[in-house]
């Protein structure tokens, strides 16, 4: 722990810290572009030079280079490295353009700002400036290679810290090129950090181009909601409109990285389509009309029926407030439990996988960064959480082994083990684990009662193909230091979590430090676990409605019809109904058929708390009023001219303000940690984790290891997984986006496509899908055998893809 | 194959032995630039479809393969023409007006420093020194040697090598005839 003085102040760092981090530790910003404290030190920019006074190094170096040592005395306003700090810029802006006015990093820019802080402004050098030709990196970024100033920040964030291979350096001293060796869209799903991090404008954001300058925007720090991670956002929105999302640092969660689906997502709020009117039978009607209707309907229904025949729907994408008022309208009118996901397979893993989670085992994204081993077992982060997989990235440059178990052919940014593993084998795969970690060596010490569970375990534990792979793997865990384990909530069934869950309390007695991670379905579906919708499930739902018990049904932000695969079954229940009550800030099949429809506020105009998926409190802010965007309203007028005195399309209002109307008639935005407190018995602040539960040593009721697949053995299996762009709900909505989008298309063993008679890239046509469904076959050897691979997607016809597959199943 | 349009079939079939000869050589990225060298000794230039061929052998991005061929002066991208023009560019060309040759090629063929015309009969490159500087300003064209040039002589040796291309284009089509 060296001392050492910047700028006559003492400062004591840990070994090994650079001068650059400990001066901004005393609060001293030395001049950078080629550093990021997530890249590390090259050297290439020349302009952090400070100069060094006293101790082991005198003189002007760079002090991105110099580790800090003791006794040092450095001055980073010596006249001698200012000096050479003014000429550096001088030589980086020699070739670079004067088009500050039209360039979109003009007012966030550090080399503008560093130009202008730095005193240079005039030029001395006459001569032709170097000159490139851009490439279309595809509908993201925008690409201005003539801004560039060499820093190879881009590079090494493309390549070193993200692990993809299609944009790099090229060329040599004055021809050095960042770009992709011929033009095309960016393969990383990481790409528009590039934006971020570039010191100048040779990567903008292209969405969001020429809508405006830094100082123009509305700017809000929020939460991602576009996956579980919670990742910490700042919006960017003007004309009432949200352009832009950018990463903002979270040392915790997301570190100073975003996902792309997280950045291009916000399309959805400012989209034409979206409902902004309130309707009563499709017809349009004032938010009072509406809502004094559904008011005396469901009195009326409350009445004839009681209150069991009212259901409340909630979702996974929707604020805690929501979430809390529902279920406190559930504790104060006796209505139904409110229910939060449709798909009730999810609901059972991700139930048993967060009663898994206590105060010792849960981990936070960053910390995977840190282990030395992470074992995958039915997870896909680049497509359920792709932040996770950055973070995978950074464990694996470390020297991490990381092993993913799954039916499906995980692909990761990173070198990886991958065992394919059968969906229904899932759990007795954690088993073989389990097996290998205590087995061979004993060195986890069991007491009598587990030994006696041990020896049951093994009895049950059927053999699969992998079995000795994974046993070695078990085996292998128990000599690890920090043992990461993730686990699944989409694709494992509900013993998998628990397993897991042993797993990792059996190795935490032979490590330092292990944990548990779990990647959960909706971005604040651990929100709605807590409020104690997670053990409601649907099918009662559906099956009460049909029935004719439930005769009002309230939907909140939630499109049943991309949850629930039987859709004729689902329509023809709602259509049952005497009354359904949609409340939604996107239009849906739902939306369409509400006998009452009340619009809603998205994240960008209500804010909210949403609990990520490790229990993290987090806080959005609102950002903008609501409102059609003036772009759109302006008719191209400049300014608009529209005269009246409500802010057209402002009528939508919180979810939670309308489900509270219902409850108690309270307009201001509900206190959810009292509410919280109730649910969790314990306090909880803004960005701290959640109160869980103290670790239990006690070994889980497992029922399946026993038990084999269901079906016949040979049979074959249809696996719905999130894919990086096309599956969540809101991001879904994004053109840019759409546009990355693959074709829709089933991924198989090529066993499997042999004994189907289908070849790599047939396009089989869905029979009887309204809208027509085709399906693009992919082989790849990876995947377990038996697997049909298809990517959930908004919009496509489930059943038909259901029916099609189970029809394939029977032959 | 779609990865060879733009090549001639001389090209394609040294693209076909090339990808014979990969089989010997390992996938490993030290073998990137013999691999690349041998790829420019038989095409006399890289295409992309060789660039591609080399980065699925080593298990590269295309992109990489690029970044370090394109770090070397060695490596060129587009075919030579066949009638390379190399101006002098040495200390004593440089005072007697290189430069002036330079740009008159240029500005002649239509192309710049380092292209080839698009019918592939010129192209244009600098050179340090060829060694006789009492010559300067020296130009190439092909291996014929042209000392004291002068931006008159420019034209005069284009033409030459264009009106021996039309005599032997009719030398040809007298033949047909016959």
């Amino acid at each position: 722990m060296p001392t050492l003085t910047i700028d006559n102040r003492p400062v004591t760092v840990p070994d090994g810290t650079k001068v650059i981090t400990a001066a901004e530790q005393l609060g001293i910003m030395i001049p950078r572009f080629c550093y990021h404290p997530a890249l590390g030190s090259v050297g290439a920019c020349r302009v952090c030079a400070v100069g060094f006074k006293e101790g082991p190094i005198k003189g002007v170096e760079m002090s991105c280079m110099v580790d800090a040592q003791e006794g040092m005395v450095v001055a980073t306003d010596d006249p001698d490295a200012v000096d050479l700090r003014k000429h550096v810029i001088e030589l980086l802006m020699l070739h670079h353009p004067h088009d500050c006015p039209v360039c979109d990093e003009g007012g966030h820019c550090l080399l503008q700002d560093m130009t202008i802080s730095g005193g240079h402004g005039r030029r001395r050098y006459a001569g032709a400036k170097r000159t490139h030709l851009d490439q279309d990196l595809g509908p993201l970024v925008q690409h201005e290679m003539n801004r560039c100033i060499q820093c190879y920040r881009c590079s090494r964030f493309y390549q070193q810290f993200c692990g993809y291979r299609d944009l790099g350096v090229t060329g040599i001293g004055t021809r050095v090129y960042f770009g992709r060796s011929e033009p095309g869209t960016l393969e990383s799903p990481f790409s528009g950090n590039l934006t971020d991090i570039c010191p100048t404008g040779v990567y903008t954001d292209k969405p969001s181009r020429f809508y405006g300058r830094r100082w123009d925007y509305e700017r809000a720090p929020s939460v991602c909601i576009h996956c579980s991670l919670g990742c910490s956002l700042t919006v960017s929105a003007r004309y009432r409109k949200a352009v832009r999302h950018e990463a903002r640092f979270n040392a915790q969660v997301n570190g100073h990285f975003i996902c792309d689906r997280g950045r291009y997502a916000y399309a959805y709020a400012s989209q034409p389509e979206r409902p902004r009117d309130a309707l009563i039978a499709g017809r349009p009607a004032t938010l009072a009309q509406a809502a004094t209707q559904m008011s005396e309907r469901l009195a009326a229904i409350e009445k004839g029926t009681g209150p069991d025949g009212i259901a409340l729907m909630g979702s996974a994408r929707s604020s805690l407030e929501t979430q809390a008022l529902l279920a406190r309208l559930h504790s104060e009118k006796g209505w139904r439990t409110p229910c939060f996901s449709a798909d009730d397979a999810a609901t059972r893993v991700v139930s048993s996988a967060l009663n898994t989670l206590n105060a010792t085992n849960t981990i936070a994204l960053t910390e995977i960064e840190g282990a030395d081993t992470v074992l995958l077992v039915g997870a896909d982060p680049i497509g359920e959480a792709p932040m996770l997989a950055l973070a995978l990235r950074q464990a694996q440059r470390d020297g991490s082994r990381i092993i993913t178990v799954d039916p499906r052919p995980v692909t990761l940014p990173c070198a990886h083990d991958h065992i394919a593993v059968s969906g229904d084998d899932l759990a007795t795969a954690v088993a073989h684990l389990i097996i290998g970690a205590l087995e061979p060596s004993r060195e986890i010490a069991l007491d009598a009662d587990q030994q006696d569970r041990f020896k049951t375990l093994k009895q049950e534990t059927r053999d699969i193909p992998a079995a000795a792979e994974l046993r070695a793997i078990g085996h292998a865990l128990t000599t690890a230091w920090r043992p990461a384990f993730v686990c699944g909530t989409t694709v494992p069934d509900p013993d998998v979590p628990p397993l897991m869950g042993l797993l990792q309390a059996l190795v935490q007695t032979s490590c330092m430090w292990s944990g548990l991670f779990f990647p959960l379905p909706g971005a604040n579906t651990f929100g709605a676990h807590c409020l104690g919708g997670s053990d409601a499930l649907f099918e009662p739902l559906l099956a009460a409605v049909e029935a004719g018990q439930v005769k009002a049904l309230v939907v909140v932000e939630n499109d049943l019809f991309s949850e629930y695969p039987d859709q004729q079954r689902l329509a023809a229940a709602l259509e049952s109904l005497e009354l359904l009550v949609v409340m939604d800030c996107v239009p849906s099949a739902i939306t369409a058929r509400a006998d009452i429809f009340l619009p809603t506020q998205t994240i960008y105009e209500a804010g909210g708390h949403y609990l990520n998926n490790e229990g993290r409190l987090q806080v959005a802010t609102p950002v903008i009023a609501g409102g059609l965007s003036i772009m759109d309203t302006g008719g191209g007028n400049h300014p608009p001219r529209e005269f009246r005195e409500d802010i057209p399309g402002g009528t939508p209002r919180p979810a939670w303000q309308y489900v509270a109307g219902l409850a108690t008639g309270e307009t201001d935005p509900p206190d959810v940690k009292p509410l919280l407190d109730e649910a969790l018995t314990a306090g909880v602040a803004d960005g701290e984790r959640v109160s869980l539960p103290s670790a239990s040593r006690e070994w889980p009721s497992i029922e399946r290891i026993g038990a084999g697949p269901e079906g016949d053995a040979g049979g074959l299996t249809l696996i719905e997984s999130a894919a990086t762009f096309g599956s969540e709900p809101l991001a879904a909505f994004s053109t840019v986006l759409a546009e990355l989008t693959p074709l829709f298309g089933v991924t198989v063993h090529s066993e499997t496509a042999q004994r189907l008679g289908w070849r790599a890239g047939d396009r089989i046509v869905i029979p009887d899908s309204a809208p027509a469904l085709e399906v693009v076959v992919t082989l790849d050897d990876r995947a377990a055998p038996g697997v049909l691979l298809v990517p959930r997607r908004i919009g496509i016809d489930r059943t038909a893809l259901r029916r099609y597959m189970a029809h394939l199943l029977a032959e | 194959m779609l990865m060879e349009m733009g090549l001639d079939r001389e090209e394609i079939a040294a693209l076909a032995t090339i990808r014979s000869e990969l089989k010997e050589i390992p996938a490993q990225r030290r073998y990137l630039i013999p691999l690349l060298q041998r790829v420019q000794q038989a095409l006399s230039y890289l295409p992309q479809a060789a660039i591609q061929l080399v980065a699925q052998h080593l298990h590269l991005s295309p992109s990489e393969v690029y970044g370090v061929a394109t770090f070397y002066n060695q490596f060129r991208f587009t075919p030579p023409g066949r009638h390379p023009v190399r101006v002098c560019m040495g200390t004593a060309c440089h005072v007697k007006g290189g430069d002036i040759i330079l740009e008159h090629f240029e500005r002649k063929l239509e192309i710049k420093e380092g292209e080839t015309t698009p019918d592939r009969e010129f192209s244009i490159e600098r050179v340090a020194c060829v060694g006789c500087c009492a010559l300067a300003p020296v130009a190439l064209m092909g291996d014929a040697l042209h000392g004291h040039m002068m931006t008159g002589k420019v034209e005069g040796l284009i033409l030459r090598v264009q009106i021996e291309k039309e005599k032997a284009r009719r030398e040809m089509g007298d033949r047909d005839e016959r």
